[in-house]
């Protein structure tokens, strides 16, 4: 089988010393900064890609991957802990989880939670190296008009799923991709709103962008509310699960892992949605419904196994089409483009070994999270301890020194300060920074297939409607739009007719 | 008569409105070409112009919906003179002052932006980060910006 030679090529990769230790690292610091409330996965990855420059993209990839996964584990151990979720994905997870904590159950509680992330972060990664090539061979196809289309839908996609008004985040997208074009036009060569900055001509550095937007922003908002955590937790003991616990919270693992599957390869899909959607739908169908809300197992297995398969196959956009669909995922496009790496349906056949190893790597996390987690509980609940008036100083030192390294410049430093003014007053405009980064990050791509095709075209805009699969991604797209706008609308009449 | 039923959406409307209208000035001189030959206008301004259609729109919605009872925060405005000036502080020392000293002046400076921050607290902080900073970046990762830069006496460009 082809696919056993692929994961064995994986395994040889991501099984190398030097990655494991890297994966290690990327999970320890996953963890740390789920545990840790007011840091965000977006925020460290951001913080961190600077660093990862110097090693090889297998390596720093699997870092950055583990990043992101083991904050879906740590956000859940602080929600059932001490009912303060660190991540927005583990906001579900508190309900029940910290109710069951409060039983004195924590320990079963946590042990679900792990055990439930690990089957659904087995079957996700599974899912991931059998669905990848097919989708990547289909996209090998694809000329610009597909593409486009493609993009476009991603991007609509992402609005349509994400929360708040889609108006605005539209026009974040569309903002987004607005700050994309600034540098050097690559087809005319010629400079665009650089005025005469020599460091504009690259464009604006979207590290530089996104930890002014998320990391900076993010302590403006929390010192805005700020108050002093208690911690009181108490010794966690009984991880074993017993035999009926086994047996209620089976079904909705696999629930949860099969709508978490699905939710993630979504754009803007991905964990948070996923464990929402499975906590309703666990609440709904389960024969404990009566439970939840006063530590039903269930709803602490379902979400978990939800978010952690959501993280992990949103990968397959990103990985097999180039097309990232939340905003670590847009991090990760743009670590691989530092890395010289073109994002895309090449990325599977040119760089087989990053592609396998990146998918081994994220089973081996998962199990170093297993394993790492459920001894270390002391250590992350006395994380928890540390007070964010120590911590907050510290990220903006290591928001400094990354954005400096980025280039060898402190131009990169003044245009984060920029963005962290320009993400703060958007903030309290109500306009969500996730949709101006995916669109920052597509825009160039996103214009350069726009400009191929009106060339091939001869500038007839409906080449996009020629081509059956262009036309069906864009029905797709429009059917979605639609599909959200129709009950936002009712709702807002509603509104205005009870006046 | 038309009123602003939601403030924060009208601005916000009007911001998107003077975005566009700012990339369309400052791109006045790229050439824009037709859709055949698109210039390197083309796509910025087209974009432009949806981004001010949707501001537009938002406009539109400011004053037909009602804006929902939200509870307004009290705007600190230390902490975002402090932290958002922070960088730029520490974009003008580094290479005058070196890591070392930045990092140091950077962290006491940020801390006292939280109420809960202390004196003894923040400089210890500041020392710390100093240290690791320095070893980790100059040392581990070798950057190109000494621990010490040129306007420190004695200690200056010897690292």
């Amino acid at each position: 089988m082809d696919i056993f030679s692929n994961l064995w090529l994986g395994a040889s990769t991501a099984f190398l010393p030097m990655n494991l230790l890297y994966g290690f690292v990327g999970c320890l610091l996953g963890t740390a900064i789920g545990v840790l409330p007011g840091l965000g996965p977006t925020a460290t990855i951001a913080m961190l890609l600077p660093i990862t420059f110097g090693l090889p993209p297998e390596s720093a990839l699997i870092m950055l991957a583990g990043i992101f996964y083991g904050a879906q584990y740590g956000g859940s151990t602080t929600a059932i802990l001490i009912n303060l979720p660190g991540e927005s994905s583990s906001v579900v997870t508190a309900i029940d989880g910290y109710q069951m904590a409060r039983n004195g159950r924590a320990g079963a509680a946590l042990a679900t939670a792990a055990l439930g992330s690990f089957f659904a972060g087995t079957v996700a990664t599974i899912l991931l190296a059998m669905a990848a090539p097919p989708l990547a061979a289909v996209a090998l196809n694809f000329g610009p008009a597909e593409y486009f289309s493609l993009m476009v839908l991603g991007l609509v996609a992402s609005v349509a799923l994400a929360s708040g008004s889609l108006l605005k985040a539209m026009a974040m997208i569309v903002f987004g991709l607005m700050l994309g074009t600034v540098g050097t036009d690559v087809e005319s060569g010629t400079p665009r709103y650089v005025f005469d900055i020599p460091e504009l001509y690259d464009g604006l550095n979207f590290v530089a962008v996104s930890m002014g937007i998320f990391g900076i922003c993010e302590i403006l908002r929390n010192l805005e509310c700020e108050q002093e955590r208690s911690v009181g937790v108490k010794r966690v003991t009984g991880l074993m699960l017993t035999r009926s616990d086994f047996k209620r919270i089976i079904a909705p693992i696999l629930r949860g892992t099969a709508l978490g599957s699905f939710l993630g390869v979504l754009p803007g899909g991905g964990a948070m949605l996923a464990s929402f959607a499975s906590y309703a739908m666990e609440k709904r169908i389960s024969p404990n419904r009566a439970e939840f809300g006063k530590g039903a197992i269930e709803g602490v297995a379902a979400p978990e196994s939800a978010n952690n398969a959501g993280a992990q196959t949103s990968f397959i956009p990103m990985l097999t089409l180039g097309i990232p669909g939340n905003p670590v995922m847009a991090l990760m496009v743009g670590a691989m483009i530092m890395q010289g790496i073109t994002p895309g349906p090449n990325v599977i056949s040119d760089e087989p070994a990053l592609f396998w190893g990146m998918i081994v790597s994220m089973w081996s996390g998962n199990l170093m999270l297993v394993i790492l987690n459920l001894p270390l509980i002391g250590l992350w609940v006395r994380m928890l301890t540390v007070p964010y008036h120590l911590l907050f100083p510290a990220i903006i030192g290591f928001c400094c020194i990354g954005a400096y390294s980025i280039n060898n410049s402190v131009f990169d430093v003044f245009v984060m300060a920029g963005f962290s003014v320009i993400g703060f007053a958007l903030s309290k405009m109500r306009f969500e920074p996730a949709p101006l980064l995916l669109g920052f990050i597509l825009g160039p791509m996103l214009e350069e297939n726009l400009r191929r095709a009106m060339l091939i075209s001869q500038g007839d805009p409906s080449i996009f409607l020629r081509s059956p699969l262009s036309l069906s991604l864009l029905i797709f797209a429009v059917v979605v739009l639609g599909l959200v706008l129709s009950p936002s609308i009712s709702r807002k009449r509603e509104e205005a007719f009870t006046e | 008569m038309l009123k602003i039923r939601n403030g924060r959406d009208f601005i916000g409307g009007v911001t998107m409105i003077c975005a566009g209208l700012l990339f369309i000035w400052f791109g006045r001189n790229l050439e824009v070409g037709n859709s055949f030959q698109m210039g390197p206008g083309y796509f910025p301004t087209v974009l432009s112009l949806v981004l001010m259609a949707i501001g537009a729109l938002i406009i539109l919605q400011s004053l037909v919906v009602e804006a929902e009872r939200v509870e307004p925060q009290r705007p600190n405005w230390k902490a975002y003179f402090l932290v958002i000036l922070a960088p730029v502080g520490f974009g003008v020392l580094l290479s005058g002052l070196g890591l070392a000293p930045t990092m140091f002046f950077l962290i006491v400076g940020v801390a006292t932006a939280s109420r809960y921050a202390n004196w003894r607290h923040s400089i210890l902080l500041g020392l710390f980060l100093a240290v690791c900073s320095v070893l980790l970046f100059t040392r581990l990762l070798s950057l190109p910006i000494s621990a010490f830069g040129p306007w420190v006496p004695f200690l200056g460009d010897l690292s």
